[in-house]
């Protein structure tokens, strides 16, 4: 049970500090941490796919700008307040994710990245070009007159709080379980993975809906809270890229990665972009550094490089010794030959 | 414009996109990374060319085809040599791919500050506009370089590839580089030329795009997404399939664009998808 202690404890302090985060920032603050806390739950999701089952793709910012409009549009379109209409973002990315993959999994690796891209692309040409969702002027959130904007600025940031949460909590719920295993034996060898009878084509076709619908989510919270979209921001490569980045730095394959990824990315823009007042594109140049230097030093991320160094565990999920042990006994298999190889997954 | 003429530009487009992917499929065919950095290559060779034809005013354009495949080989070289030899020897498969990521955002940000985010131009005499009037449908000169020279620079490399000892070093690395290491070829020195062959068809294209068109350090990213579509479509690491790719892309964008002014690329992408999905391993690939 003691193994549990560290992700509940982390838990509790995250819900105490998101609670009283209003009082311990000011608005600036508060949009920040918005800010980063989405992001953090988007780069968990890429990390899903791209760490837990070998799905890279560089398509999510598709679901993002989809998410967005989804919600402003139907804002508009019914005269509710965009809260009411927040649910349907996540139901139409999933669904637009789930039918997408019925011909995005038929290809594979670069072919597979590529795709998803070009996807995202196509989705966006098609959202410029449809009547009704503003072409190059975008979309004004119309139905959020009146209201008192520091409340909507508090509520916008627990919604964003709750969705890391979410994410980070079911992503960790998901690899404890026999579902989230096989996820892991399809991105470690999905030839092999199949030919033991895990099927692979409906684990990868879960983690990809999940992730669409997930990102959709948050950028329709993201979207919401700008009261604005267009096409060049809803679906800017740049969120998919910032995805990648957090993941390859905190360390891919990993919960914990996404978390001190998230936190190095906005660490650095704010020293570099606030204290020493350089441009955003200096900031990106030294982020690229860093990435690249992160990928020659310690290629799997710098979560891994500091557990391995000084053996820290957060939210583990490696199956431990007495956890393989009772798994083998239970499945009616000698411990040793589950216990050979203790290689941490 | 009448319907041959928008087929006939769209052919010669596609000269232009068969040139930014053949690059990408080399490196690819010899080292199996997908090189993120090509399309930033593209744009940055670009403003190489524009800072040469700056030194050079009355130079014929065509002229700053040797200086750039120049400095583009030496680059591309020597980021070989210094970054992706090294991410090539970590067991994650992934490292070299995202390492040109990164590498990608450097250089395009770098590109913003140094250059600034205004559209330029390469305008080298009257070059660019020139135009040849064959049974009435006008034909721009430079597209129709463009092509004679992607075909000219695609059947150079085939020689290259098929009837040299170098071509003969770089197949054998592609197909084993563990193997030639016991025949005394160090695989990383062969990568380093191919990364530097890749750069220089690169920058070619580079060229022929500021020549063509106007370009800011943002140009590199759609052009990377065109070379992977020319690249995928054709198969990967095939060269002819590339040119057959790049001049279905270059048809179907103008076509589209003729059908709905504003699709941009939407056309040329739907048909990319529809490909990919009937034919995952290219016009010229090995099925998978």
């Amino acid at each position: 049970m003691r193994e549990q202690a560290a992700p509940i404890v982390t838990l509790g302090v995250f819900v105490v500090l998101a609670a009283a985060a209003p009082w311990l920032v000011g608005d600036g603050g508060i949009g920040l941490l918005f800010e980063v806390l989405l992001m953090l739950a988007m780069a968990q999701l890429w990390n899903l796919l791209a760490g837990y089952t070998g799905l890279v793709s560089m398509g999510l910012q598709c679901f993002v700008g989809l998410g967005g409009y989804t919600t402003i549009f139907a804002a508009n379109t019914l005269s509710v307040s965009p809260y009411w209409v927040l649910p349907l973002a996540p139901i139409v990315c999933g669904l637009v994710g789930a039918a997408s993959a019925f011909f995005l999994f038929r290809l594979r690796d670069a072919y597979f990245s590529i795709s998803t891209w070009v996807f995202a692309e196509v989705v966006a040409m098609l959202v410029f070009i449809a009547p009704g969702l503003g072409h190059v002027t975008g979309m004004t959130l119309e139905t959020t007159r009146g209201i008192d904007y520091e409340i909507f600025l508090l509520t916008n940031f627990w919604i964003a709080a709750a969705l890391a949460a979410a994410v980070v909590i079911g992503i960790y719920a998901l690899l404890h379980s026999p579902l989230g295993l096989g996820m892991l034996s399809v991105r470690d060898d999905d030839i092999a993975a199949a030919s033991i009878g895990v099927n692979v084509w409906r684990n990868r076709f879960i983690a990809y809906v999940a992730a669409a619908a997930g990102c959709g989510l948050a950028g329709g919270i993201s979207f919401m809270a700008a009261l604005f979209i267009t096409v060049t921001t809803g679906f800017d490569l740049n969120w998919v890229v910032a995805m990648i980045f957090i993941v390859i730095i905190g360390g891919i394959g990993t919960l914990e990665g996404p978390i001190v990824g998230t936190a190095i990315y906005y660490g650095i823009r704010e020293l570099l972009t606030n204290v020493f007042a350089l441009s955003g594109s200096w900031y990106l140049v030294t982020l690229g550094a860093v990435a690249v230097t992160a990928i020659l030093i310690a290629p799997r991320g710098l979560w891994p490089f500091i557990r391995d160094r000084f053996g820290i565990e957060w939210l583990s999920i490696s199956r431990k010794f007495a956890d393989a042990a009772a798994a083998a006994k239970r499945a009616a298999i000698a411990p040793e030959a589950a216990t050979t190889s203790p290689k941490r997954i | 414009m009448s319907w041959t003429g928008t087929i006939i530009n769209g052919v010669l487009l596609g000269g232009l996109y068969g040139l930014f992917g053949v690059g990408l499929a080399l490196v690819f065919g010899v080292t199996r990374i997908v090189n993120i950095m090509h399309g930033e290559f593209i744009a940055l060779s670009a403003f190489i060319a524009l800072g040469i034809a700056a030194l050079f005013p009355d130079a014929h354009p065509l002229l700053l085809v040797l200086p750039v495949v120049a400095v583009s080989f030496v680059l591309g070289y020597a980021l070989q040599a210094v970054f992706v030899n090294r991410s090539m020897r970590l067991p994650d498969p992934l490292a070299p791919l995202l390492l040109t990521f990164g590498l990608s955002v450097i250089v395009r940000n770098l590109m913003i500050e140094g250059f600034g985010v205004n559209p330029r131009h390469i305008r080298q005499g009257d070059f660019g506009q020139l135009s040849i009037d064959v049974f009435g449908v006008p034909i721009g000169v430079l597209p129709l370089v463009t092509l004679a020279l992607a075909v000219a620079l695609f059947v150079v490399l085939q020689l290259l590839l098929r009837r040299t000892k170098l071509g003969r070093i770089v197949r054998a690395t592609a197909d084993n580089a563990e193997i030639v290491r016991l025949m005394g070829v160090r695989p990383a020195s062969v990568y380093n030329i191919v990364m530097g062959l890749s750069f220089a068809l690169a920058g070619i294209a580079g060229l022929m795009l500021g020549l063509r068109t106007t370009f800011t350090p943002f140009s590199g990213v759609e052009r990377l997404l065109i070379s992977f579509e020319v690249v995928v479509m054709g198969g990967l690491g095939s060269f002819w399939g590339a040119m057959l790719a790049g001049i279905a892309l270059g048809v179907a964008q103008l076509v589209g664009l003729r059908l709905n002014p504003n699709s941009g690329f939407l056309y040329a992408n739907l048909v990319f998808l529809a490909f990919v999905i009937l034919r995952p391993s290219g016009l010229f690939g090995v099925r998978q």
